[in-house]
């Protein structure tokens, strides 16, 4: 049992080296801090509870994305289904403003130009041009084909260069 | 040479098979339109990065470590009962709706003062806030925010709350709000600087041993306010 635990305390010192990309991935997708947190919080037990189908040797880091983002699909569809914790679009982008450090603090244009994004290209844009996966990597963590991870990211990324001013 | 849009920021992200970025790169260089949207594509792509980027640095909240510690520790079976017990009682999830109220708020820099002997009713302010503010509906720049509302054991409504570098949770009676526990900014001789995320593990913390189950969601919410947090 001795190979058995070495593997799987190196199962669990992987995902620790692996946290602060993952918050910074669910800050991203949640465009907000504590929803991150929460998100990081259940992709973890998730990816505990199902950690036999981790093959050992393959990238465990895309694994894990793989596990967030289906999380959150689910997260959201639930939240479309409670429809009394609806927070208004406007309130929704100004609480999860990640320069909101201070209430004060103007929401960062990046926040608001990412907010306005449909989530499946605020995903492709996060993946390649934030996380720096390649296109077929961030494809095989969405699950969908690279054509269609390249039309979600080009959309995405001519909408915030409208947003954000050509010289970005 | 046709190149579509995708073709050209995949030439930016360095996509293109060697053969076809050689090929490409030829016409971004005699093209200066071109060349100014490959520009504009790279540029967005650090200034994506560099916006994103202090997430990596900020400290990983504590509880989030903490789940891979208990499950990694598979030799002391007894102690990993233990652990389980622990992660089992633990600080419950309080739903998503807490979530965006409190990260605006709390990510304020807040101190625990050691010597509070805060007694008393919140103040007109703070109780207006009490009064009316809903989670999810209150102004995204309210000057006193409310992070979750519960119930505690004897069944009384409470409120946590933010007000600048303050905050506490205030418990409805007869009186008014009455503050239980307050989180005070001004109050800095401990010397202890607080990260914003072991702040919030600590109102989150007061707020579960006072509550009994979990906090309102919005509809609840809404039904406490009607019935004036009675």
């Amino acid at each position: 049992m001795k190979g058995r635990e070495t593997l799987s305390n190196r199962f669990e010192d992987g995902v620790v080296a692996l946290l602060p990309r993952l918050r910074r991935f669910a800050i991203g997708l949640s465009r907000d801090w504590a929803d991150g947190d929460d998100l990081c919080q259940i992709t973890i037990e998730r990816a505990l509870t199902r950690r036999e189908s981790y093959e050992p040797g393959t990238r465990l880091d895309s694994w894990m994305y793989r596990i967030m983002r289906n999380l959150w699909i689910d997260e959201q569809r639930a939240r479309g289904r409670r429809s009394q914790t609806f927070v208004s679009e406007e309130a929704g982008v100004a609480i999860g403003a990640l320069g909101a450090q201070d209430a004060a603090v103007q929401l960062g244009d990046v926040d608001r130009a990412m907010a306005s994004l449909p989530d499946d290209q605020r995903e492709a844009v996060l993946l390649v041009m934030v996380e720096g996966y390649t296109y077929r990597e961030a494809a095989e963590i969405v699950g969908c084909p690279i054509g269609t991870l390249n039309s979600r990211l080009v959309r995405g990324r001519e909408a915030l260069l409208v947003k954000l001013g050509e010289a970005a | 040479m046709s190149l579509t849009r995708e073709e050209l920021a995949a030439f930016a992200d360095g996509e293109l098979d060697p053969e076809r970025h050689a090929e490409v790169e030829r016409v971004v260089a005699a093209d200066p339109e071109l060349a100014r949207e490959v520009a504009a594509h790279r540029a967005l792509r650090a200034r994506l990065s560099a916006h994103y980027a202090p997430i990596l640095d900020d400290p990983v909240p504590e509880h989030l470590g903490a789940l891979l510690q208990r499950q990694g520790n598979v030799v002391d079976l007894a102690k990993r009962r233990e652990s389980q017990s622990a992660v089992r009682s633990g600080i419950p999830r309080w739903g998503w709706i807490a979530g965006p109220a409190l990260a605006a708020s709390l990510i304020l820099a807040l101190f625990i003062p050691r010597d509070t002997a805060y007694e008393g009713y919140a103040g007109k302010q703070v109780a207006a806030a009490l009064n009316d503010q809903l989670v999810a509906a209150q102004p995204a720049n309210a000057r006193v925010r409310i992070l979750l509302s519960f119930r505690d054991h004897s069944g009384a409504y409470c409120r946590a709350f933010a007000e600048a570098e303050q905050g506490g949770i205030a418990c409805k009676d007869a009186q008014g709000w009455r503050v239980i526990d307050r989180l005070d900014g001004s109050n800095i001789e401990s010397g202890v600087y607080r990260q914003a995320g072991s702040v919030r593990a600590e109102l989150m913390a007061h707020a579960q041993e006072m509550a009994k189950g979990s906090a309102l969601d919005a509809e609840q919410e809404a039904e406490a306010k009607r019935r004036l947090w009675q």
